[in-house]
């Protein structure tokens, strides 16, 4: 294959010429491929849809992670699900946390990414704060829910999309379990898809977190990558001071800590949480849709 | 008694250079064992051209039911063609090759979710329904997908009837498509399916002709047009090696196309057409004995192997064998202790000896891919020549 056609819309697709192939599996039902583009660096896709690129990567990971930990201000356990790539645990632990336990589904993905996408990590797994645990996100948060241990400030869900291997992190039970794995102050957050082509994620992403948490919101930030505009990042706390910290706090913050970011900046942080019109609509669509088909 | 199997049988007579044939099937034999299935890539190669130039400007989908076998998808795929799915098996065979969900359209009209899961995970973006419960089945990947629409259309002349199953009646059409707009389904076209085997065009035009007004009228008031018509497939094997032309049988079909408005994308899903010609039996009797006036051989293949679409898909395939001269009333039979597994009953045929080779041509569709693993007897196996 010389060149990648996704396939997540029938009707358009993005395409990506495949300059040169690093690595390539192909087991029952799955298709993983790291691949070099010219424009976007390495590329990994699974299942014909793009997961990350090199070159823009850093907006994904800098807006699902710093967001939450810097409205939090004193994250120090943080739990990340899925994210096998490295990137978000990258950002992690930029920040003067104690603990993060990332959870991955397949130890072949974290090794593949170490060895063929190293500048995702760049290095974090070597972090002495990092619990890697080899699991499915499913089960982690079933079990972690009734073990009594200490609870995480920020979760983190780094998923892929709602069909294939991240299917679970898209039930209302999943939602469930891991709201009793957040601290009372704590903060979740997911991918939550491109809404422009993919409003129905927004919905039911609304319906699933809603009922749980006192304050549930989307935040947003275009990622070239995922084709289709602003993608959307869901927002789930009961710590209502969190949600809107005031600029200078954030400043502070985010000076205090002392990182370079490209994406990331406080003022961005305020405005990503202004949803544009036809997001906020989309959210409230008309009931003569689905139940009324017939 | 059974009536006298009519259907062509070559002997040493009827062919030009048998010796070299028979050298190249014992030789083959020789290498790898009796039996044998025989696919030759040039043959395929030829007939999917054949197909694109009695049919142009038609993107061909390759039935992968009719054969679904590897070296048949690499012919395919080197040749740009598509693929025509309908499970996860399918899928698996065609994700070995690397060829993307986007060459192919899934054609179950039924599906289990976890069908449309994968499938969606495969890459495949082109669903087909034909009813309600369907459509919404498809609600929750409305976002990403595009429908056809099978419409029903029967050819009276079809050997294997695929409209009495599935498809919806014309009549339903511009219901159902307004059914699925409001459930936020696009429905892209129309599909239909004459039937496999036909003997002439008639209902393939008679089809087209009904669906091009249908999609026009629905394009009159429709959010998003329809834009993809789906003439399945129906295209016969020459089982009566009656020197059939795909040329003149696509003639009138071409017609009925040349009307339709040039933005369209027509597709068919040749399977039979394709790959039956390209794929020869080769058994070996095994037994011989005279038993109610007839002289019966027991070959190494039969019903429940090679031969399985006489029973299931309705097909007689032309045999040849390497003798001459005066003929009688034979009975060929496979190998299993089933009195069914007769490949012909009551034929013509020269005197043949045990070690004698009986080959069938024809055998490249609904062949191997119906086999059963009945008396646990070996599979044929598929030998690939000019890949």
């Amino acid at each position: 294959m010389k060149h990648f056609k996704e396939t997540l819309y029938d009707a358009v697709c993005q395409e990506y010429r495949i300059d040169k192939m690093y690595f390539e599996s192909k087991t029952s039902h799955q298709h993983l491929m790291i691949f070099h583009n010219a424009q976007l660096g390495r590329v990994m896709t699974l299942d014909g849809i793009v997961q990350t690129t090199e070159a823009d990567e850093f907006i994904y990971h800098e807006m699902l992670a710093h967001v939450p930990m810097l409205a939090h201000g004193n994250a120090k356990r943080i739990l990340i699900i899925g994210g096998g790539d490295g990137g978000m645990l990258r950002e992690v632990v930029k920040h003067p946390i104690d603990h993060v336990t990332q959870v991955e589904i397949d130890q072949s993905v974290v090794d593949m990414a170490i060895e063929f996408l190293p500048k995702h990590s760049n290095g974090a797994y070597q972090d002495p704060r990092l619990n890697l645990v080899i699991d499915d996100g499913f089960n982690f948060v079933k079990n972690f829910a009734n073990s009594g241990e200490a609870k995480f400030d920020v979760i983190i869900s780094d998923s892929t999309d709602p069909i294939g291997p991240g299917e679970v992190l898209f039930t209302d039970d999943f939602y469930q379990y891991a709201k009793q794995c957040l601290a009372d102050d704590g903060v979740m957050v997911t991918q939550n898809g491109v809404p422009f082509f993919q409003a129905d994620e927004l919905q039911n992403t609304q319906q699933r977190m809603s009922s749980l948490y006192s304050d549930m919101r989307f935040y947003c930030a275009p990622v070239p990558s995922y084709y289709g505009g602003f993608m959307t990042f869901a927002w789930g706390t009961d710590n209502t001071g969190a949600s809107a910290p005031e600029l200078s706090v954030l400043q502070q913050r985010f000076s205090a800590l002392g990182i370079k970011t490209r994406y990331y900046n406080p003022a961005i942080h305020g405005a990503s949480f202004a949803l544009p019109q036809y997001v906020i609509d989309s959210l409230t669509p008309s009931t003569d849709n689905i139940e009324n088909g017939q | 008694m059974s009536a006298l199997d009519n259907r062509p049988l070559l002997t040493l007579e009827s062919v030009d250079q048998p010796e070299q044939q028979l050298a190249h099937y014992q030789q083959l034999l020789k290498q790898h064992g009796s039996p044998l299935l025989v696919f030759d890539a040039n043959v395929l190669r030829n007939k999917f051209e054949s197909l694109q130039k009695a049919l142009p400007g038609v993107d061909l989908y390759y039935a992968v039911k009719a054969h679904p076998d590897s070296h048949i998808v690499s012919v395919i795929d080197a040749l740009g063609g598509g693929f025509d799915i309908a499970s996860a098996g399918e899928m698996d065979l065609l994700l070995k090759h690397k060829i993307s969900g986007r060459r192919t359209i899934h054609t179950h009209p039924i599906k289990k979710d976890q069908e449309i899961r994968d499938a969606l995970r495969f890459g495949a973006t082109t669903f087909v329904v034909d009813n309600l419960y369907e459509l919404k089945k498809l609600v929750n990947y409305r976002s990403r997908i595009g429908v056809l629409l099978r419409v029903s259309f029967r050819s009276e002349s079809a050997k294997v009837d695929l409209s009495k199953k599935f498809g919806c009646s014309p009549d339903e059409v511009i219901e159902l498509v307004s059914a699925a707009e409001k459930l936020g389904i696009h429905i892209k076209g129309l599909s239909f399916h004459v039937g496999s085997q036909v003997d002439n065009a008639a209902k393939h035009v008679e089809a087209v002709h009904a669906c091009h007004s249908l999609m026009e009228q629905i394009n009159l008031s429709a959010d998003k047009p329809l834009s993809v018509l789906d003439i399945g497939g129906g295209f016969p094997a020459d089982y009566a090696l009656a020197g059939f032309d795909i040329q003149t049988f696509c003639a009138p079909i071409r017609d009925a196309l040349s009307a339709l408005p040039s933005d369209w994308h027509i597709i068919a899903e040749p399977g039979r057409y394709l790959i039956a010609p390209a794929v020869t039996s080769i058994t070996t009797v095994a037994g011989k004995s005279h038993r109610n006036g007839f002289v019966w051989y027991y070959l190494d293949d039969g019903i429940y192997g090679s031969y399985s679409g006489q029973l299931f898909d309705h097909a007689v395939y032309p045999l040849q064998v390497f003798r001459g001269g005066e003929k009688h009333a034979s009975i060929i039979a496979g190998p299993t202790c089933d009195s069914i597994d007769v490949v012909a009953e009551n034929i013509l045929m020269p005197s043949l000896e045990i070690g004698d080779l009986i080959v069938g041509h024809q055998m490249g569709a609904y062949t191997a891919a119906t086999k059963t693993r009945f008396n646990s007897l070996p599979d044929a196996k598929l030998i690939v020549e000019n890949l």
